[in-house]
């Protein structure tokens, strides 16, 4: 929907735009991709983005294994939901980069951590391409379509919010990225029917079982964190996890990170409110997630 | 294309949406659909629409897409528009009822979001669901960009609804490309549309408990050829429809769409590559930067695959050294279905090499630069260099 807002944006100004989504055929949570054009005559191709004049990153988590600069043009700029300084940000090399912490004005603006009205408030700061007005409206367009006008009002106030805060400045190079590697076979090695036993490939490990190595923890932004004291292991949280991340025990339950993706529900069923709710960042070091290497 | 000759609503909507605001524009007194991803936001659009009282219709949720169309079928021959939506899987499932709606000649109008079928499954665009059901006496066009989706629901019931004619439609749009994208679109007048489409009123099958009617009855052989030989007619006749609306839609919307098929630079143009759907824009920008190098290539936009525009492109492709067809979608054992009725509506006709073109199956994109690899072979095949029949473009272990 940021993409969207800002195709909307866009053509407040004027210009034509462009604005679609890719993504697998996963949950809220999964990292997604998005992309805009945005030109002053009417826009024909309709093929991915592949370099981009700016890349906007919502989950800076995504940084640590995916090189967000790859495509990004000389002189491009990088725009991203972090606390930190721009000069905090680890890239591949140096470049043009704009942060802001989107995620907290989120949390104080919307009450939710949905961080794609307030990036865009972002966007328009680091940039300079677009109006913050225009953005406002852009948002007021499409969430306020679907969530009327109060919930558009208070995107567009979280795009507001986040353009005053957003602090602009240069990424610091160097992070090194292991060359990403995709089991891309061809069509003689792909197996008949998509048949797959446990498989190991350059890329690790596919077919049954396959996320014993491919952990989903890291799509979490709150985690539930237990009190074992208070837990009477009546194993409500257990029943209702809908993925299993509530593992039985002796005494008490215990949470499995590696896969934990932070619903909530177990928050949410927890009778004598033994589980907690915590924004991630909080906790991320006390936590045995390996989240995904 | 021509100027706008008036001043409406132009807003940043998604393809779904723009396929949902035809449908309101046209005033149906029917839906019934199922959802499937990537069409689900169409009739999620129709119930809101009825919700919100924009729409006076009823909305018949429904527990399968061989239902869906059952109900439009049942409805349509009471007398009112009707109008649903699916794709893939979904219009797969429909399959034996799509006979059923052209066999009684109603003209119902579904849009098709453009999706692969499994196995293996997948949810992004291929055109191997609407493909298979060319042969169900359905027409069919293949839309460009968000605009032409909203603009061809509404020609689609002039068309369908025309007695000369009296057959379904289907308005295919791929799936994300359009169902998913965003971009700014001329929501139409609704005085306008009203005056452009009036209501539906049949003559040939209109249950009326007053006036009794039996309509789809059983036929044994004497009967079914000629009832065939109607089908054909009809469908020969839409040719002529469908040039009629589209200068009709142009003069009052300011539109133009070409009709059957659409022509970009093919002015002294020696080799052309004929699209379908949304590569179509890509080309069209390949088209321009391979021009600005002075080599003469052009485009030739499939728009109509049912009827097949076999005049149009015998006369499109006078003069051509080389014609290349790009297909989304592959008949096994022979090639892509628009590369074969091209040769087949040519023969006799030229002599020219007509080669295929498979790219983008499965959702794959296709860029820019596939788009320039198809191009640069058609220029070559052109000089007398040799190529195979049907290239598959981007596909790991294939020599394009």
């Amino acid at each position: 929907m940021a993409a969207q807002a800002l195709a909307a944006a866009a053509f407040r100004e004027g210009n034509h735009a462009l604005a679609f989504p890719f993504f697998g055929a996963e949950r809220r949570g999964a990292p997604v991709l998005a992309f805009a054009r945005v030109d002053s005559k009417k826009i024909r191709q309709r093929t991915q983005v592949y370099k981009p004049d700016y890349v906007v990153v919502l989950d800076d988590k995504l940084m640590g294994y995916v090189d967000v600069t790859a495509g990004l043009k000389e002189g491009g700029t990088l725009v991203v939901n972090s606390p930190l300084p721009p000069e905090k940000i680890v890239t591949e090399r140096p470049v043009k980069c704009a942060t802001v912490d989107a995620t907290g004005v989120a949390l104080e603006v919307l009450g939710v951590p949905v961080t794609n009205s307030a990036i865009l408030g972002a966007f328009a700061k680091a940039t300079g391409q677009i109006k913050l007005e225009s953005v406002e409206k852009g948002i007021m367009d499409i969430f306020g379509a679907r969530l009327g006008e109060k919930g558009g009002r208070k995107n567009a106030d979280a795009a507001r919010k986040a353009f005053e805060k957003t602090t602009a400045g240069m990424s610091v190079g160097g992070r090194k990225f292991k060359p990403v590697k995709k089991w891309l076979p061809d069509y003689k090695e792909l197996p008949l029917s998509l048949g797959l036993r446990v498989t190991m490939t350059e890329a690790g490990r596919v077919g049954p079982g396959s996320f014993d190595v491919n952990k989903t923890g890291s799509w979490r932004t709150f985690a539930p964190v237990l009190d074992d004291a208070k837990c009477t292991n009546c194993l409500i949280c257990w029943f209702y996890c809908p993925d299993g991340a509530v593992v039985r025990g002796e005494k008490h339950v215990s949470v499995n990170y590696d896969y934990c993706k932070g619903c909530g529900v177990c928050v949410e069923v927890c009778a004598p409110k033994a589980l907690k709710w915590v924004r991630t960042e909080e906790v991320e070091e006390k936590l045995p997630s390996e989240a995904i290497a | 294309m021509m100027q706008m000759k008036t001043q409406t609503e132009k807003k940043v909507v998604t393809g779904d949406y723009a396929a949902a605001h035809g449908a309101l524009l046209a005033r149906p007194k029917l839906i019934a659909a199922y959802p499937i991803t990537p069409q689900t936001f169409i009739v999620e659009h129709m119930s809101e629409f009825i919700a919100d009282g924009k729409l006076d219709a009823d909305y018949m949720a429904v527990e399968s897409e061989h239902s869906a169309m059952s109900a439009c079928i049942a409805a349509e021959a009471t007398g009112v528009r009707t109008y649903t939506a699916t794709s893939s899987q979904g219009l797969a499932l429909m399959h034996e009822t799509l006979f059923v709606a052209a066999g009684l000649h109603l003209p119902i109008v579904m849009p098709v979001v453009n999706r692969t079928l499994a196995a293996p499954i997948g949810i992004w665009c291929e055109h191997n669901d609407t493909m298979p059901q060319r042969d169900t006496g359905w027409l069919q066009v293949y839309c460009e960009d968000n605009q032409e989706v909203l603009d061809m629901v509404i020609q689609a019931y002039k068309i369908a609804e025309d007695e000369r004619v009296l057959l379904p439609i289907m308005v295919n749009l791929d799936a994300f490309i359009l169902s998913h994208t965003v971009e700014p679109v001329d929501l139409l007048d609704q005085k306008m549309v009203d005056a452009f489409l009036p209501p539906y009123k049949p003559k040939h099958a209109y249950l009326d408990p007053s006036d009794p009617m039996v309509v789809g009855s059983f036929a044994p052989p004497e009967y079914i050829m000629e009832a065939r030989y109607q089908t054909e007619m009809s469908m020969q006749a839409a040719r002529e429809v469908i040039g009629e609306v589209t200068e009709e839609f142009a003069d009052k919307f300011g539109r133009d769409y070409g009709g059957l098929i659409d022509t970009y630079r093919m002015d002294d143009a020696e080799v052309a590559l004929m699209t379908l759907g949304t590569v179509t824009g890509t080309a069209r920008d390949v088209v321009d930067s391979f021009r600005a190098n002075g080599k003469k290539v052009g485009l030739i936009k499939l728009r109509f695959f049912r009827p097949f525009p076999a005049r149009e492109l015998i006369e499109a492709t006078k003069g051509l050294k080389a014609l290349g067809v790009y297909d989304r979608a592959i008949s096994f054992g022979s090639g892509g279905p628009s590369w074969i009725e091209t040769r087949h509506a040519l023969y006799g006709h030229t002599d020219i090499p007509v080669t295929g073109f498979l790219a983008g199956l499965g959702g794959r994109d296709v860029t820019p630069e596939n788009v320039g690899m198809m191009f640069d072979s058609l220029l070559g095949l052109a000089k007398g260099q040799g190529m195979p029949h049907v290239s598959w473009i981007g596909t790991r272990g294939v020599e394009p």
